[in-house]
């Protein structure tokens, strides 16, 4: 009777091991928001939707959630409403991408602080001083199950993350590869393993060599849009097109510790067709922003024409860069009248709406010659570049008044300008690249917005008076 | 810094995004500048990318109208 009582035990353990439940956990990944607040409503909607099947879903963002939306960036505390939303999706982790770091570590500090889900970065060790509270990774326990998530952040040539280098200071990065290493003893402690980064798709494919002891990594930085999951040396990996155009939906099977399944599927968000209301209100509310209202400098006089309006925006660019030599393709300018008053915030962006960024070169008179002509050429309907720190006399063919015949530059008190001397030149990242001309230096981007370094130089000023200003004067062949 | 689009070498400033070297390589091409709201970037695997997305020294992209 006992050994029949022992079998039947034996039996019955070889059963439930046999029959041991498999368990499901579910993630959506999102990467590069870069501030996207208008979909948010449909976003929430998708959650929503998901959370109602899945309870205990998990969200988690590869960074960049931040820069590329003025209602953001320039809010009170900047980049507030983005975590305000995503606060109120609940999401469970984000790690750094590059932008995260573009309002400096103070802002960065408060943002964290702010946030009611954690930011994850190995391979980041900011000085104390900055109050900057980054974890290398968090457990997550759900479906009683154990979810080691370890975040790393893109480091790029410069040895920081792709951003000013004044917001990198006083923070140590080291190698992405090298540092998850370190956290490889996560894969006995857990029965998932993620890796969340913002290295990029190609750079994942490359670290899926070296991490074989993960199941996921959900990427960030290349705005790739992967078809649902891919795999690469048995990882698998995704990552979406940025903006929140879409995300990805993940389910992970697991049975006796170990990951035994993994299918990943994109899902819609900008033409969703549904909106969470709340989400919605309070898109509403961070689009009103009074912010926008903000008087920079008083204008004692209007402004009347494209030509005084590009003088002061490449002044901008040039006195606060302290470059020699600023100049726009004059398309770059979007009005020619601004009353006499206040100039405000709303005014630049309106002025300056692209989104482009300062680009700095280093060129010779001559490059600079070519480069003002080239840019006439590809900003052909628009006209002659807009300059500061130069005087320009353009001479245009008697025959075709788009053809410029000659162009003589002079320095802004009329003495002759040195076409071999080499100036610093700013110019933004739209003019630098539409013209082709022979020059050595092609330029570096100083991830400052151009609209952000107006915004800067007339806070700087107070008051300003471009009355009767002109730098490029025009005029037809005689011959 | 090099990148080539649709085999096309184009040499760009450092931190350029994948719409400006498809605008050097529409200019290179004597192309509209239009065109690059008209079309699509892949990266060399033949994945879609934004117009912001970053791009690296060596990058290979391809730009297809649709």
């Amino acid at each position: 009777m006992k050994k029949l009582l022992l079998t039947l035990a034996a039996a019955c353990l070889l059963a439930s091991a046999a029959f041991a439940e498999k368990k499901e956990i579910h993630i959506v990944s999102i990467n590069d928001m870069h501030a996207k607040i208008e979909n948010f409503p449909q976003f929430a909607a998708v959650i929503d939707s998901l959370r109602a099947i899945y309870p205990e879903l998990l969200i988690f963002s590869a960074g960049d959630n931040r820069t590329g939306e003025p209602l953001n960036d320039l809010y009170e505390i900047p980049a507030y409403p983005m975590v305000a939303l995503m606060n109120q999706i609940g999401f469970d982790a984000t790690t750094l991408g590059n932008h995260e770091y573009d309002g400096g570590q103070a802002n960065l500090a408060k943002l964290i602080n702010l946030s009611n889900f954690p930011y994850l970065a190995c391979n980041i060790i900011p000085d104390p001083k900055w109050g900057i509270n980054v974890l290398p990774y968090k457990v997550f326990f759900v479906n009683e199950l154990r979810v080691a998530v370890i975040g790393a952040t893109q480091v790029g040539p410069a040895g920081h993350p792709d951003t000013h280098p004044d917001n990198c200071t006083d923070i140590l990065f080291t190698p992405v590869e090298e540092t998850l290493q370190e956290y490889k003893w996560l894969r006995d402690e857990s029965d998932v393993v993620i890796l969340l980064t913002h290295i990029g798709y190609e750079e994942d494919v490359e670290l899926s060599k070296y991490v074989p002891w993960a199941d996921l990594i959900i990427g960030g930085h290349s705005h790739t849009q992967v078809a649902g999951g891919e795999f690469h040396n048995d990882i698998m990996i995704t990552q979406d097109i940025n903006r929140l155009e879409r995300v990805t939906f993940i389910t992970l099977t697991v049975e006796n510790g170990k990951v035994i399944d993994r299918k990943a599927k994109n899902i819609e968000i900008a033409g969703y067709p549904k909106q969470n209301k709340i989400v919605a209100e309070m898109v509403r509310y961070f689009s009103d922003n009074p912010a926008f209202q903000r008087q920079l400098a008083t204008l004692t006089a209007p402004m009347t024409t494209y030509e005084e309006l590009g003088c002061m925006m490449t002044d901008a660019w040039r006195v606060e860069t302290g470059s020699d030599i600023a100049f726009t393709n004059t398309g770059g300018v979007r009005y020619d009248y601004l009353p006499a008053g206040p100039f405000t915030v709303s005014d630049v962006l309106r002025l300056d709406p692209f989104g482009n960024t300062v680009i700095q070169l280093q060129l010779t008179g001559q490059e600079l010659k070519d480069m003002l002509i080239a840019t006439h050429y590809a900003d052909i309907s628009y006209g002659f570049p807009k300059v500061s720190g130069i005087i320009c006399d353009v001479v245009f063919d008697k025959k075709d008044n788009t053809k410029i015949k000659d162009l003589k530059i002079t320095n802004p008190d009329g003495s002759k300008f040195d076409l071999k001397k080499t100036y610093q030149v700013v110019t933004n990242s739209y003019t630098a690249a539409i013209a082709k001309s022979p020059r050595k230096d092609q330029g570096r981007d100083l991830n400052r917005t151009t609209a952000a370094v107006i915004q800067e130089y007339l806070e700087h000023q107070g008051t300003i008076d471009y009355t009767g200003t002109q730098r490029v004067f025009q005029s037809i062949s005689k011959k | 810094m090099n990148v080539t689009v649709n085999r096309t070498k184009v040499e760009i400033f450092e931190g350029a995004q994948a719409q400006h070297a498809v605008l050097r390589y529409l200019v290179h091409r004597h192309l509209a500048q239009s065109w690059l709201k008209r079309g699509r970037i892949q990266d060399a695997y033949g994945h879609q990318i934004g117009l912001d997305a970053p791009l690296r020294e060596g990058q290979i992209i391809k730009f297809k109208i649709r």
